[in-house]
């Protein structure tokens, strides 16, 4: 048991529960409700089946810094992340509430809709806050625009110039952009 | 547009911002906070202000709400954005989000 010494207390294990719900509502992978929740995993597996109505995916979190340097995840990453860090300097947020309000405060931001996935997911979300305590990645000002972009802490990053400013030619050329290109085409013509 | 007309113009847009902000604050202060790009001193203050203070506090002849964008460079780059709106509004907000309150 993870939390033998702490007296149960029915108060605050409603309050888990409700913790809980919110990131499962959220996307919440169920290893980011046992690292946060002081729930056993029984009752988070039951909890996660009645809101979602299916078993909790299995296997291992996403687990390389890589994704978040990529063009696009490198973007909404970096919107999270100047998000957080704003709710933790100016805000007083800390913990798990400042991730799911940043969180909650992204999606708003890029205009996300229930039906597609969003781009950051709420578990890949919090790993970049982890990768960014234990000092693998960082922020770092772009030497153009000064916004402040998610870069490996071990890369060398004098004059470094953001996803935004100096756009790679190949980027956002995806499959589904051209599908989404011919529709917006067609709708037109 | 004459002069009363401007000048009434600004009153009702302090008025509207007071209000606006403080409903934010009070629904959700740290989301208020970020939303509206002030400090949490300022927030704790709108938070408590009577509808009397907000009236006297909106009626004046200048905006009560400052412009976010001080960098005419930054402004510029933001609005010249031809090819993907989106991608102006994430660097907007992560513009807006990396300053200081």
């Amino acid at each position: 048991m993870k939390q033998a010494n702490v007296k149960k207390s029915v108060v605050s294990e409603g309050e888990q529960i409700q913790l809980a719900t919110e990131m499962i509502n959220l996307g919440a992978r169920l290893q980011l409700l046992e690292a946060q929740t002081t729930l056993s995993r029984e009752r988070l597996i039951k909890l996660y089946k009645e809101l979602k109505g299916a078993s909790p995916p299995k296997g291992m979190l996403p687990f390389s810094t890589d994704w978040f340097l990529t063009w696009q995840p490198n973007i909404h990453s970096s919107i999270f992340l100047n998000i957080y860090d704003y709710l933790l300097k100016y805000a007083g947020a800390s913990d798990i509430t400042a991730i799911l309000k940043a969180y909650s405060l992204y999606l708003q931001q890029v205009g996300h809709d229930s039906e597609e996935e969003p781009v950051l997911s709420l578990t890949r979300a919090w790993t970049l806050i982890r990768y960014v305590d234990s000092k693998m990645l960082k922020l770092k000002s772009c030497s153009c625009c000064e916004g402040k972009f998610v870069v490996n802490a071990y890369d060398l990053n004098n004059n470094y110039l953001c996803n935004l400013c100096h756009i790679p030619s190949r980027a956002g050329k995806t499959k589904k952009a051209k599908e989404l290109q011919y529709k917006l085409v067609s709708a037109a013509a | 547009m004459s002069e009363a007309e401007m000048m009434s113009e600004i009153k009702d847009a302090n008025l509207n911002y007071l209000m606006l902000a403080q409903q934010m604050i009070r629904a959700d202060k740290v989301t208020a906070i970020f939303r509206l790009g002030i400090s949490a001193d300022i927030a704790d203050l709108l938070e408590g202000l009577s509808n009397f203070q907000i009236l006297k506090l909106s009626s004046s002849n200048m905006l009560l709400a400052r412009f976010r964008f001080e960098d005419s460079a930054i402004l510029s780059m933001l609005t010249d954005y031809t090819k993907d709106r989106s991608l102006a509004n994430a660097h907007s907000a992560i513009l807006l989000s990396g300053q200081p309150a």
